[in-house]
């Protein structure tokens, strides 16, 4: 029996303390995983695709060095001691996501600028000495290594979340999938839209609308495990003042939609193509921002559920 | 090469190691005087957190936080119209639980969390740059940060410390050293939890049937952050004191979170190269 005979707990307290950062780390998941999936994609056509297909997609990597941008700054702003940013870097400690996360950024950026550059000398964007200096970058070496710290990017982020004792993150074994696969669909995304407003050819624009489908569809599955798993601990997530924004926007205009738009773009060609994927890539970018808003905000909230934490942490 | 650098550096060797010290709190004599919250406060020289009653019984302090390191739990266990005998009323002094596998430590990514040469768990505070991980990563709920703009050490993660000051001269932590009733027995962690299996028994033999160990080696709130060096003899189930039954470690389940991530990014590639692929 607890205090005065009531619940389990001592009174309402709650078992864990509630996180302490705020808007810049979702903002900050949704930019850095944008950028991870528009560089993955575009790397990916570089390597199987067709020249209109590298043509078409080598604009994520302009998207993927944009997002990444305000990436640093926002993680620094939400330091408790913004000066000492650097101390993230004092040691290589694999094991905390958070450090993990910290040099995986350091190395991706240069990475992804490194490539924009190349691609803006090779488009006759970047000139003169600087363009010369930018053909320099090996193209090749880079998508690959890039691809490969862009998929750690996007990876560790619900990794990290989950590698807490919030319930609503914890008790799932998927955020880190889900968190992924959205990474991987908002920067699919991206770079589907960047294709269908510059007017690229047919093929090209269905092969991406292919892939975030395929995305979206992978992001879905992640989603339904996750709520599976969660169970009562993410009941702030799917009631409450987080529900609307969570079903209307993260599976409705994030999962859902993009998938019903592709399929009606299916057969079609030309200004209609183009309209869909465009609408189905709005909606998908915003549906992953709004996926990482609700369960951060969300998660908070579930932190200071006495109940959810002890489900966590019963036998 | 590197021991000239060192030099320079002014880099000192590690301290040698000691016997592991913690706290053994046996909340059957703890009497809720509160001595050790004021203790420890002063020692540590840590701010008031202001008088505002919670109307919680007697516990106005409410829970650890960056500037209460020390908090004392009232439960008040009546059931309604039931006899004076039925009635408890349970104590406790709630602390850091100095875990062997600490969440908050291997949560750190700036090494300012380490083990002490005592086995505690101390936060150093010129390199914390308060990230904010360790906050949620407590299975506890433990270590707080403290506001960014406050008064008190701005930003940065704060804890029990164990009164590493206080060890490093040979002296006890303040909470154990004012404790009335030596419900708070500091000491070498083995020679504690003997004490607490000896008094275990003989609580067991008075007839407190609910009176158990929580965080001894062989206990299963242990079997992820390891035996805690602040453990506890409570007199009533762990949730009674908000104690989590079987406290998580992130690290245990950090593989398989990955392992679903990289599933999904693998998926993606391979579906890439063949959408790009075939055509």
């Amino acid at each position: 029996m607890g205090a005065q005979g009531g619940g389990e707990g001592y009174y309402d307290y709650p078992v864990v303390r509630r996180p302490v950062w705020t808007w810049e780390v979702p903002a900050y998941f949704w930019l850095g995983g944008m950028a991870a999936g528009a560089y993955v994609t575009a790397s990916l056509a570089q390597k199987f695709g067709s020249v209109d297909d590298q043509r078409a997609a080598a604009d994520g990597y302009y998207l993927a060095a944009a997002a990444l941008v305000p990436c640093a700054p926002l993680l620094i702003a939400d330091l408790g001691r913004p000066e000492r940013f650097h101390h993230m870097l004092r040691i290589f400690k694999p094991l905390s996501p958070m450090n993990l996360g910290a040099w995986t950024l350091t190395a991706f950026t240069p990475v992804a600028v490194a490539r924009a550059a190349r691609q803006a000398a090779d488009g006759g964007l970047l000139r003169g000495p600087l363009g010369a200096l930018a053909r320099l970058v090996p193209a090749a070496l880079l998508e690959l290594v890039g691809s490969v710290l862009g998929l750690a990017l996007g990876g560790y982020t619900g990794v990290l979340l989950a590698a807490t004792n919030v319930p609503m993150w914890a008790k799932s074994k998927v955020l880190g999938g889900l968190f992924m696969a959205s990474a991987l669909s908002s920067g699919s995304a991206a770079v589907t839209l960047q294709a269908a407003r510059r007017g690229v050819p047919d093929a090209t624009l269905h092969r991406l609308a292919t892939l975030e489908a395929a995305a979206s569809v992978g992001e879905m599955a992640m989603l339904g495990g996750y709520l599976m798993q969660s169970g009562k601990t993410a009941r702030p997530l799917t009631a409450g003042r987080f529900a609307a924004p969570f079903w209307l926007g993260a599976v409705g205009a994030g999962t859902l939609l993009p998938l019903v738009l592709h399929g009606f773009a299916g057969r079609r060609r030309g200004r209609m193509l183009r309209s869909l994927s465009t609408a189905a890539a709005v909606c998908s970018m915003a549906g992953s921002l709004a996926l990482r808003w609700t369960i951060f905000e969300a998660g908070k909230a579930s932190s200071e559920d006495q109940a959810a934490s002890f489900d966590l942490s019963s036998r | 090469m590197i021991d000239g650098y060192k030099r320079l550096m002014n880099v000192e060797p590690p301290p040698a190691p000691e016997k592991a010290k913690g706290f053994f709190t046996d909340t059957s004599l703890c009497i809720g005087c509160k001595a050790c919250e004021v203790a420890c406060k002063q020692w540590n020289q840590l701010p008031a957190d202001g008088f505002a009653m919670t109307g919680n019984s007697y516990d106005n302090t409410g829970k650890l936080g960056a500037t209460t390191w020390r908090h004392v739990q009232f439960i008040e266990q009546a059931k309604a119209n039931s006899n004076r005998q039925d009635q408890r009323w349970l104590m406790m002094s709630d602390v850091c639980k100095h875990c062997a596998n600490a969440a908050c430590l291997e949560a750190c990514p700036t090494g300012s969390l380490v083990r002490t040469e005592y086995g505690s768990v101390y936060v150093q505070q010129d390199i914390c740059n308060g990230c904010g991980f360790c906050v949620p990563a407590c299975p506890f709920g433990v270590i707080d940060r403290a506001p960014k703009h406050g008064e008190f050490e701005a930003g940065t993660a704060h804890k029990c410390t164990l009164c590493y000051d206080r060890l490093k001269d040979d002296m006890t932590p303040a909470c154990a050293k004012s404790c009335p009733t030596a419900s708070i027995q500091f000491g070498d962690v083995d020679e504690l939890q003997d004490r607490a299996r000896r008094r275990l028994g003989e609580l067991k033999a008075r007839g407190e049937t609910k009176a158990q160990l929580y965080g001894m080696p062989e206990g299963e709130e242990a079997s992820e952050v390891g035996p805690l060096h602040a453990f506890f003899l409570l007199l009533d189930k762990p949730q009674a004191y908000n104690l989590p039954e079987v406290p998580r470690l992130p690290r245990k389940t950090m593989g398989q979170r990955y392992g679903w991530s990289a599933a999904v990014g693998v998926g993606f590639a391979l579906v890439g190269a063949l959408v790009f692929g075939r055509r």
